[in-house]
Order: structure tokens, then C-alpha cells, then sequence
């Protein structure tokens, strides 16, 4: 068992895990932040993404003491107060959410994008989503979305 | 297999790790590739060694005309480096192919590299480069080229680690080309990848250097298309030639196998591509290269 501590969520944790235990199984199983989705387990489709240092990462591909000592973020975060982020709100206003699977993981990456990029271009936005797959959207509206997302949050409606 | 674990807090304290029970250390970088190996059972060294944190390993550095990457530099760093973006275009062009972005976020140039993989994207264009292999262990350091590497799994010794790749940048009248061909657009395994490395005068091929990956064990040179196409000048005629003897040299490589047909074929065109992104960067942009 290894001693690790966490900044999850803007919340300090202390743990012990596991070498072999991934961050995904320790955000799900362990803290119960249910949010991040595990697809393939490979890090082959994205679903379990979540921010951590300011970039994304795929929670199944990091042990968690890898994350020793990071600031990780997951899509439990950037609702506040009960109100909806705008990237949560565009989802929601151009129909990107089908079955919701992916969603978390792609509303992650595209908070990584307009974090550092907030006038981004399509090509931009579908090269910041290219880690993440969707079955069910065909991607448009996705983009659509953090197009719109990008228009709200120029307008102040950044968390 | 359940490996006991070590985190050295310095290149130094990992270094003295191997040393003393090198041949039980699984080193761990990234992960991106060794956390599935973990989980499916594949690796069974009793230690594992995680050294992805040590900065000491992760650097970008440029001395007059050579470069140095350190094994553990992520993916995104080389990615968002302007001069290895502006000067060694092929190279950055197949380092922001790897993964994912969230791939390439924690995955090491170090580790796409002694993961062995026939399909790893860093390697043709490293091969075209003619990079070393940096190697360091408590007793000295050596250098081994990327060929060796691959064809003499005992070149590496159980108390050595990677520590950095280096290489001659590209110089004026020279190009890289890369390109990558998979089953998707992006978040995609090569089936076929290719680096041209190529020296133009005037319209002549004064050097050619190309290396394709996924098209044999490991990624390899292709001798055979380079002496056809050196001190010729460059034409459809000379390209459509070169094309059939890529196909020919992989069709013999991989006899017997199923993607044979598929990749004999298909190669042309990742050939042709990369051939022609090298070209233009030899030429230094567009409307100077020649129109074939």
C-alpha cells in the first residue's frame, strides 16, 4: 500500500491505495464520484476522462499513486451550487447529449480547450475532442455546443 | 502478477534501483501503454518502478544542430514546442499523432520507444533522423543507435535505463515527411506509418532516408526504395517506380500474412504522401517544389 494525497474536486484527500489501483476505480469505487465513466479501459475511447494538472488524462490509464500530489478535476466539479457550467448548459441547449456516456469525458476536454482557448475554431475544437469517442451524436452537435459554450462564457458565464 | 513498487525521488536513487535488482525492475513512465500490459498479466517483473515524475528525464534541449529529448518528456510537451514544430516538422507531425490527446498528455517519448512496438509512432521518423539512444546506468553512459536497439534486445543491460534521444536537425535543402495511416482519423493505431527524410539540389535527391512502421517486427529502414531513389532526379516516373518497389519490399516482408494485400497496396499511398511532405519541406514551401 502506497500513502498518497489528492486535490479532487478542490478537496484535499489522504489515502492509501493499491499500487495497481487506477484512478478511475479510485474516483468510482472509492470516493463514489460516479461521473467519470469507464468504456474501454484501454484508453482507447475517452469516457474516462478528467483533468488532471490542468490537462486531460485517461483515469484508466493512471495508477493512482501516479496522481500523488495532483490537482485532478472531474465532471462532479464544474456544476456549482447546483447550476449548470455553460459548457453543461450548450450540451444541453443543442441536443449533444444522447445516451450520456461520453458526456462527461467530453464536456471535460472541451473545458481543457476553452480554458486555454477561448476563441477556438471548429478544427480546433474537433482536434481537442479527437480523444473522445461518441456512438450515438455524430460529433456536429458536440461541436455546435462548445461553439455556443465558448460565445456564453466570453459573456461572463464562466464559473 | 502482484509487483512491489518504488518511487525514487531522483534520477540518482532510480539509477542505484537498478543496480541492484535491474533484472526485477518494470519501469513505469507514462503508463499508457504499460498499465494494460499490468492489468492483462503480461509483464512479470517482481518490481515496479515508477520514474514518469522525474524531471531530470524531461527535456527539450537544442545545441547548435542537435537536439535532446529526455526519455520521460510527455508527448504534449514536444508537441507544443515551436522549434521542434518549425525545424523537425515530420517528427513533431508524427509525435502529435500518438494517441490522444489525453494519450499524449502522459505518455513518454522514452516509453513509446522501449514498449517495443512495431507501430510506435516516434520511431520511423527517429530512424530517418539517424537518433541515438542515450543510455545510463550507475556505472557510465553509451550510445546505441535505434537499429541496434531494436534488432539486440541484450544491446540494453539490466541496470540501464533510457535516458534521452538525440539527433541531427534537418539543415537548409533538407525535408521530413510523415504520415499515418489507421483505422481512424485520430485516436488511431498505425497500420502503416512512413518518415521520408530527403536532400534536394536542384531538383536531385541528393540523400533519402525512409523508415515505415507497422510493416515488419519493428520499424525499419527501407533500403531497397532509398537506393533506387538517391542522386535521381525527382519525376511521376521516379515516384511511380519507387512506389512499386515499397510495394514489392513489403509484400516479400510480410508473405504469408494475412494484411499482406491490404498493405502492399495501401503503402503506396503513405509513401507517396510522406515522399511528397518531405519534398515541400526541402523546399521550404510549396510553390518552389516541383509539381509531380
Amino acid at each position: 500500500m502506497k500513502k498518497i494525497h489528492l486535490t479532487i474536486n478542490n478537496k484535499s484527500y489522504h489515502m492509501e491505495v493499491e499500487k495497481d489501483l487506477r484512478l478511475v476505480d479510485l474516483l468510482r469505487d472509492q470516493l463514489f464520484l460516479t461521473g467519470t465513466k469507464e468504456g474501454c479501459g484501454e484508453g482507447e475511447c475517452g469516457a474516462c476522462t478528467v483533468i488532471m494538472d490542468g490537462r486531460t488524462v485517461q483515469s484508466c490509464l493512471v495508477l493512482a499513486f501516479q496522481a500523488d500530489e495532483s490537482n485532478i478535476t472531474t465532471i462532479e466539479e464544474i456544476s456549482s451550487d447546483g447550476k449548470l457550467h455553460p459548457i453543461q448548459e450548450a450540451f444541453l441547449e443543442k441536443g449533444a447529449v444522447q445516451c450520456g456516456f461520453c458526456t462527461p469525458g467530453m464536456i471535460l476536454s472541451a473545458k481543457a480547450l476553452l480554458d486555454k482557448n477561448k476563441n477556438p475554431s471548429e478544427e480546433e475544437i474537433r482536434e481537442s475532442i479527437s480523444g473522445n469517442l461518441c456512438r450515438c451524436t455524430g460529433y456536429n452537435k458536440i461541436v455546435e455546443a462548445v461553439l455556443l459554450a465558448a460565445e456564453k462564457m466570453k459573456d461572463g458565464g464562466t464559473l | 502478477m502482484d509487483p512491489k513498487y518504488m518511487m525514487p525521488k531522483t534520477l540518482e536513487e532510480a539509477l542505484a534501483y537498478l543496480d541492484q535488482r535491474g533484472k526485477d525492475i518494470q519501469l513505469l513512465a507514462g503508463g499508457t501503454d504499460l498499465v494494460i500490459d499490468l492489468r492483462r498479466g503480461k509483464k512479470d517483473k517482481d518490481i515496479l518502478m515508477s520514474i514518469g515524475h522525474l524531471k531530470g528525464l524531461q527535456f527539450i534541449v537544442f545545441k547548435t544542430d542537435e537536439v535532446f529529448i529526455g526519455a520521460g518528456t510527455k508527448f504534449t510537451d514536444i508537441v507544443e514546442n515551436e522549434r521542434i514544430k518549425k525545424e523537425v516538422y515530420g517528427f513533431w507531425k508524427a509525435c502529435k499523432s500518438v494517441g490522444s490527446l489525453q494519450v499524449r498528455n502522459m505518455a513518454s517519448i522514452g516509453g513509446n520507444i522501449c514498449n517495443r512496438s512495431t507501430a510506435a509512432d516516434s520511431v520511423p521518423p527517429l530512424l530517418v533522423l539517424d537518433a541515438k539512444l542515450m543510455m545510463i546506468s550507475k556505472n557510465g553512459n553509451k550510445i546505441i543507435s535505434l537499429k541496434d536497439f531494436y534488432e539486440d534486445q541484450k544491446s540494453i543491460c539490466e541496470n540501464e535505463m533510457l535516458y534521452a534521444i538525440k539527433f541531427q536537425k534537418p539543415k537548409k535543402g533538407e525535408g521530413m515527411g510523415f504520415e499515418k495511416l489507421g483505422l481512424r482519423k485520430a485516436l488511431t493505431i498505425s497500420r502503416i506509418s512512413c518518415a521520408v527524410s530527403i536532400k534536394i539540389h536542384e531538383d536531385k535527391i541528393l540523400d533519402i532516408k525512409i523508415a515505415t512502421g507497422a510493416l515488419g517486427k519493428y520499424p525499419l529502414r527501407e533500403p531497397a526504395v532509398e537506393e533506387l531513389l538517391k542522386n535521381r532526379k525527382i519525376s511521376e516516373m521516379l515516384l511511380n517506380e519507387a512506389l512499386q518497389k515499397m510495394s514489392c519490399s513489403v509484400e516479400e516482408r510480410l508473405k504469408g500474412r494475412s494484411s499482406m494485400s491490404f498493405k502492399k497496396e495501401a503503402v503506396k499511398g503513405v509513401f507517396k504522401k510522406a515522399f511528397r511532405g518531405a519534398v515541400k519541406g526541402a523546399y521550404g514551401n510549396e510553390k518552389n517544389s516541383p509539381d509531380y
